[in-house]
């Protein structure tokens, strides 16, 4: 009688630490990914700040809109990540009116140009929805009780969502 | 831009002899990727194993199965499991790409038994449904191992919010714009007449209506013809209908790519009167690239696809009266047929596959970032690491 019970209770806690452990995995897998997708954002802003700096030095750029560029992509390079978003969306801004003011580009250069900034924008883009996907996905999993009982996110810290105001993009 | 050749692995859960969408989809990413350079091997279940292209790999054959309101042409079980993880192991992929994970099918098995890039495409858009947050729990920690999840509308993407709670990015299903672009004009389909493609014989697809239709339409415009295309007994179809309208009918059959070009560009409107169950609407999309004047149901897919009426006409759906309506005002009209027929061209080279393979493509390389090639999720586990298998 009591080695049955001793053996079932023995199943439950070993399907239970199993279940722990997949939670675990899964949980890890996801910071992971923040981690990574996080990455790829910040590659391609400091891509896109380095083009912002391009397009300022060219021709595309009259005198004022080349100062308020070179400014704003400086301020998103070296933003630290708590101002970060701010000072890219400043970069998006000060990018649009630059494009709408331009319609008059003719020289091979500067479309070339454009043409890889419409490319980064539209990249920018996936990975913003991309990061914003997995850090809620992570927050969603970690506000469960049963992770947080069981302290399964570990030390990793809670991660937090890009602020982008997407449509200035 | 630097090139670089990608092993990407797809993976199609409906039966490939059958057509579909999704089929024709994969078939057209896969030659796309591959006209690029890159190394494609399809994954789809197959009746037989004769006249498959090259990069198809049969995963065994479909079973039918009604699933969702239609019949499925579906595989799973532990055979059919047992050759996704070999396929995952030999192809050595930089990515896997999944299409309508969340059905039943092998891309779910794929999504399981995988770690790694993954990209998963979601197609189908439904109604909320019970059953569906049922599964909810057992669906969401493998759709979760998504690197980056596509829905082909803002419909699909929709359903997947509401239904697994996660977010994707829209990118629409591609078509040859260009192709469908070139179509010459054929005397014997143009002055006066409807085109139809498609299985005219699903109830969804609303030909019932455009039948009662007829009727109005015949009192202002007395030499209407319809022009229908796709598969299907046409010889039942006109029994069914009343017979002073059988002779209005003429019936093509299946029509080549070509044929489908001088088709849309030769018939003065095309219909689509669906009645649901649509998600994207390619053919509306086709229509538009061969320069047809379109009049169509309200139905949401529709209705986002057409911009909201800006580049074809819409009619509130199942209503035969505004069905005929539509018809009659858009044939009195040629400036605004003309007019309507060149923005909705132009509209159409956005689905143009360099376009949309492009858009997808961007997707992939997001979603490779810092990872490395996909393998079998069963071997990163220290345990069985450590058993040596």
């Amino acid at each position: 009688m009591t080695t049955t019970t001793i053996l079932i209770l023995l199943f439950v806690v070993a399907i239970f630490a199993w279940y722990l452990s997949f939670l675990a995995t899964r949980l890890d897998r996801l910071h992971h990914r923040v981690e990574t997708s996080w990455a790829n954002l910040d590659s391609l802003l400091q891509r896109r700040a380095a083009i912002a700096i391009e397009i300022a030095r060219s021709d595309i750029a009259d005198p004022a809109s080349s100062l308020l560029l070179t400014f704003a992509a400086h301020q998103a390079r070296e933003a630290s990540v708590k101002d970060r978003s701010q000072a890219e969306t400043g970069l998006s801004g000060a990018l649009g009116i630059l494009l709408e003011t331009s319609t008059h580009i003719q020289s091979a250069i500067e479309q070339d140009l454009l043409r890889e900034l419409a490319d980064i924008t539209e990249k920018i883009r996936v990975a913003v929805s991309l990061h914003v996907e997995s850090v809620n996905r992570t927050q969603l999993i970690r506000s469960r009780w049963i992770i947080r009982f069981f302290r399964l996110a570990g030390r990793a810290p809670l991660p937090v969502t890009y602020e982008f105001e997407s449509d200035v993009l | 831009m630097t090139f670089e050749r990608k092993r990407i692995g797809i993976v199609c859960p409906y039966g490939w002899d059958t057509p579909g969408g999704v089929q024709a989809h994969v078939a057209d990413l896969a030659e796309y990727l591959i006209s690029q350079g890159h190394h494609v091997s399809v994954l789809a279940p197959s009746l037989s194993d004769d006249n498959l292209p090259a990069y198809i790999v049969s995963a065994g054959k479909p079973i039918a199965i009604p699933y969702n309101g239609a019949v499925a042409r579906i595989l799973f079980g532990p055979i059919a499991f047992a050759r996704v993880r070999s396929w995952i192991a030999e192809g050595e992929f930089d990515l896997l790409h999944l299409h309508e994970p969340a059905i039943p099918s092998i891309s779910l098995l794929a999504c399981f038994a995988a770690e790694g890039a993954m990209v998963g495409t979601f197609h189908a858009s439904a109604k909320r449904q019970k059953a569906i947050f049922a599964i909810g729990p057992i669906l969401e920690p493998i759709i979760e191992k998504l690197t980056a999840r596509i829905a082909v509308s803002e419909a699909a993407r929709s359903t997947l919010t509401e239904h697994l709670e996660t977010d994707a990015v829209v990118v629409p299903n591609g078509i040859y714009a260009k192709r469908l672009g070139g179509g010459k004009l054929r005397q014997e389909w143009s002055s006066n007449t409807i085109g139809f493609i498609g299985r005219f014989e699903e109830p969804r697809k609303g030909m019932a209506i455009l039948v009662d239709a007829l009727s109005s339409i015949i009192e202002t415009i007395p030499d209407i013809r319809i022009l229908v295309a796709g598969p299907g007994n046409s010889d039942a179809f006109l029994e069914s209908i009343p017979e002073m309208h059988r002779s209005r009918f003429t019936f093509l059959g299946r029509i080549s790519e070509e044929e489908k070009a001088d088709f849309l560009h030769s018939v003065s409107l095309y219909v689509a009167p669906n009645t649901g169950g649509e998600s994207f609407g390619i053919i509306l999309a086709e229509a538009l690239a061969g320069g047809a004047a379109v009049v169509a149901s309200d139905i949401p897919a529709f209705d986002a696809l057409l911009g909201h009426g800006k580049y074809g006409t819409l009619f509130e759906s199942e209503s035969s009266h505004a069905l005929a309506q539509a018809i009659v005002s858009l044939l009195q009209d040629d400036a605004r047929r003309d007019q309507i027929r060149r923005d909705g061209k132009a509209y159409a080279q956005d689905f143009d596959w360099e376009v949309v393979a492009e858009r997808i493509y961007d997707v992939y390389e997001m979603a490779m970032v810092g990872l490395g090639k996909v393998v079998l999720s069963s071997d990163t586990r220290g345990w069985s690491k450590f058993l040596g298998r």
